[in-house]
């Protein structure tokens, strides 16, 4: 039995007009991976290729032990999937749902799935057709959560929700986090839901991964320096720093490899280090997507 | 193993289009009721009526469980399930072939009913009878497995004006056949080697077509 | 973000509603109480007991450091902390030092004033 929950090796996957390239992605069993990247870049691709739904052009994709595409069926008993574009049958009722899926699964929980049925404000008479989308959205994951999978994997689940819905969705995805054999994989583009949960991020920028590690050593290596540069002084290139903005007299360093010596190497060319700051991961996210595109162009 | 999940889906499809089917039946009932209790031209009327229902149901059946699973997405949350791209398309073309057999059979029946006990035809039609029952079962099984493998209505309807344009043609060719034809008259049904002939032929190309489609299914790599 | 977690481990602990030796929750329990990631809090706790404020024995759990005196130790750090961020601003501001006195001063009447009003 693997360590590993879900494992990517130089996954590639061509279509006409984007390509995922050599993808290298490890969770940890037990932990909770969230997936970052702007519209496109790849994250929903690289869900559907570990869940066996898109067969990739070469690489290994591993989940839960299995090999996918060709145990995907064995796999997915054990997988809890819901994506932002799946839709469940209008003219039937959320009970319909919930009945099918246990006709299915034997490790469905029905006293948790009541629960989860109150917290979410849902009610199984209720036909999905008459449902607003963060009530849908609510519904899709109630089914994946009542099962106790040993895995989730989550297209964008708390797209579209206002704060009280997203509050209950991360409230249970941090219960499942109590049992240690459980791990979650998710995708977003609210770094605000990632960085509150995650154990592992990843990052994905037009098909490539840029950056795949632990959350509180990833934010750790990034800071930003507010700087005061004196009329005359020129500010050295220094390594680890991959942006400055300069605004008259005052710049702003953005480092994602900070070493307090870096903070001397300005002080020492005649610049006066004001604050160093912390990044949230937005701020992250956006100073190292665009610095992986100037790369690629450069 | 998967037999259990299978058997979950076709409940599924059958419990979604319950309402499709519903109808089918009552039509099929009424169908039959006429094929044994009508008298005169009422009898021909009904029958004639329920082929034209029968055609109509044949081209929304596959529109609706197969084309709409992939249009209202969802596909994801079936294939979420612990199922494979084959064996979801086993469950598919099981769940709507029973569907359809519903009012292929009662018509079938019916047709034969009348041919028995109408005499409005020697019954040496039959087997000539039931050789033209099976071209719209040939009809569907290509409708439904373009509606599957091809996924798009494009190929929906690409083999729905092939096949319907095509009936015409087979009965003219059956017609023209002197082995099928000199029977017509007989008192008593004649199964001649080149009936039984044509009505293997017809269910080996049922075969062959669903074949093909569970290879293309097998084969597809980017199946959502 | 650990170090948030740090900082709200460290006032229960000041506040006296962690005493000391008093066995606090499992790195997931905490996890999934404040609904935070597990690598949050391992790391929170890892810097609280590289600082001696919990101590961790392997099969045994974490529990705060038995060291007498801990929650008045920690509110040191903390007033500490507070006033050289008060040096720095003023220093910033060009407020000198003497300046900077009479104004803590007058802070220590406002808390007191307000301290009377309460009661």
């Amino acid at each position: 039995m693997t360590d590993l929950a879900v494992e990517l090796r130089g996954v590639s996957k061509k279509y006409r007009y984007f390509t995922l390239d050599n993808m290298h992605l490890e969770l940890p069993r037990g932990q909770i991976m969230g997936l970052i990247g702007a519209n496109g870049a790849g994250k929903s691709t690289t869900i559907r290729i570990l869940m066996g739904l898109v067969h990739q052009d070469s690489g290994v994709a591993r989940v839960l032990g299995r090999n996918m595409p060709s145990e995907q069926v064995a796999a997915k008993w054990d997988i809890g999937f819901a994506s932002e574009d799946m839709r469940l049958y209008e003219s039937m009722t959320l009970g319909w749902h919930m009945d099918f899926i246990r006709s299915i699964y034997p490790t469905w929980d029905g006293a948790y799935a009541q629960l989860l049925l109150k917290r979410f404000g849902l009610r199984a008479e209720q036909k999905i057709k008459g449902l607003s989308h963060g009530q849908r959205v609510k519904s899709a994951l109630l089914l994946v959560l009542a099962r106790k999978p040993k895995l989730l994997v989550l297209d964008e689940p708390t797209t579209g929700l206002d704060p009280v819905a997203r509050h209950e969705i991360l409230r249970e995805l941090t219960n499942v986090m109590a049992d240690e054999e459980r791990s979650v994989l998710f995708s977003s583009h609210n770094t605000q839901d990632v960085e509150q949960i995650s154990d592992q991020i990843t990052f994905i920028d037009r098909g490539r991964i840029i950056d795949s590690m632990d959350k509180e050593t990833y934010l750790d290596r990034w800071r930003r320096l507010r700087l005061e540069v004196p009329r005359g002084v020129e500010l050295p290139a220094l390594p680890g720093i991959i942006g400055v903005q300069r605004e008259g007299r005052l710049a702003v360093a953005t480092s994602n490899a900070f070493a307090p010596d870096l903070a001397s190497a300005y002080e020492s060319s005649g610049a006066r280090v004001q604050r160093i700051e912390n990044m949230t991961l937005e701020e992250i996210f956006v100073a190292n997507v665009e610095h992986s595109r100037e790369e690629v162009e450069a | 193993m998967n037999g259990a999940v299978i058997g979950h889906l076709i409940l599924k499809d059958w419990r979604i289009n319950r309402l499709l089917i519903s109808l089918t039946l009552g039509a099929g009932i009424v169908a039959l009721a006429i094929a044994l209790y009508g008298r005169g031209t009422a009898r021909l009327v009904g029958s004639v009526w329920f082929f034209v229902a029968l055609c109509i149901l044949g081209s929304m059946l596959p529109v609706s469980a197969i084309i709409n699973e992939r249009k209202k997405q969802t596909l994801a949350f079936i294939m979420s399930l612990p199922v494979s791209s084959v064996q979801y398309s086993i469950a598919k073309i099981v769940s709507i072939w029973a569907m359809f057999l519903v009012p292929w059979l009662t018509l079938l029946i019916s047709a034969l009913i009348l041919v028995e006990t109408g005499h409005i035809a020697p019954r040496g039609v039959i087997p000539t009878l039931v050789i033209v029952a099976v071209l719209p079962l040939i009809g569907f099984c290509l409708i439904s497995s373009a509606a599957l493998a091809g996924e798009s209505e494009g190929w929906l309807i690409a083999a729905s004006v092939a096949c319907n344009s095509s009936y015409w043609l087979a009965w003219y060719l059956l017609a023209s056949l002197p082995s099928l034809t000199e029977n017509w008259t007989a008192p008593a049904a004649v199964w001649n080697p080149a009936a039984v002939t044509i009505l293997l032929g017809e269910f080996g190309s049922i075969a062959l077509i669903l074949a093909l489609t569970l290879f293309i299914q097998s084969r597809k790599r980017d199946f959502i | 973000m650990y170090l948030q977690i740090m900082e709200r481990i460290k006032q229960r602990i000041a506040a006296g509603n962690w005493v000391d030796g008093q066995p606090i929750p499992s790195i997931r329990q905490l996890a999934v109480d404040l609904q935070v990631s597990v690598i949050t809090v391992k790391r929170a706790y890892y810097e609280l007991e590289r600082e001696g404020v919990i101590i961790t024995q392997p099969g045994k759990g974490s529990r705060v450091s038995s060291t007498p005196g801990l929650g008045a130790r920690l509110r040191e750090q903390e007033l500490r902390a507070h006033l050289e961020q008060a040096a720095r601003i003023a220093a910033e501001m060009g407020i000198p030092l003497d300046e900077l006195e009479d104004r803590l001063r007058q802070a220590g009447d406002r808390v007191a004033q307000k301290e009377e009003e309460l009661i």
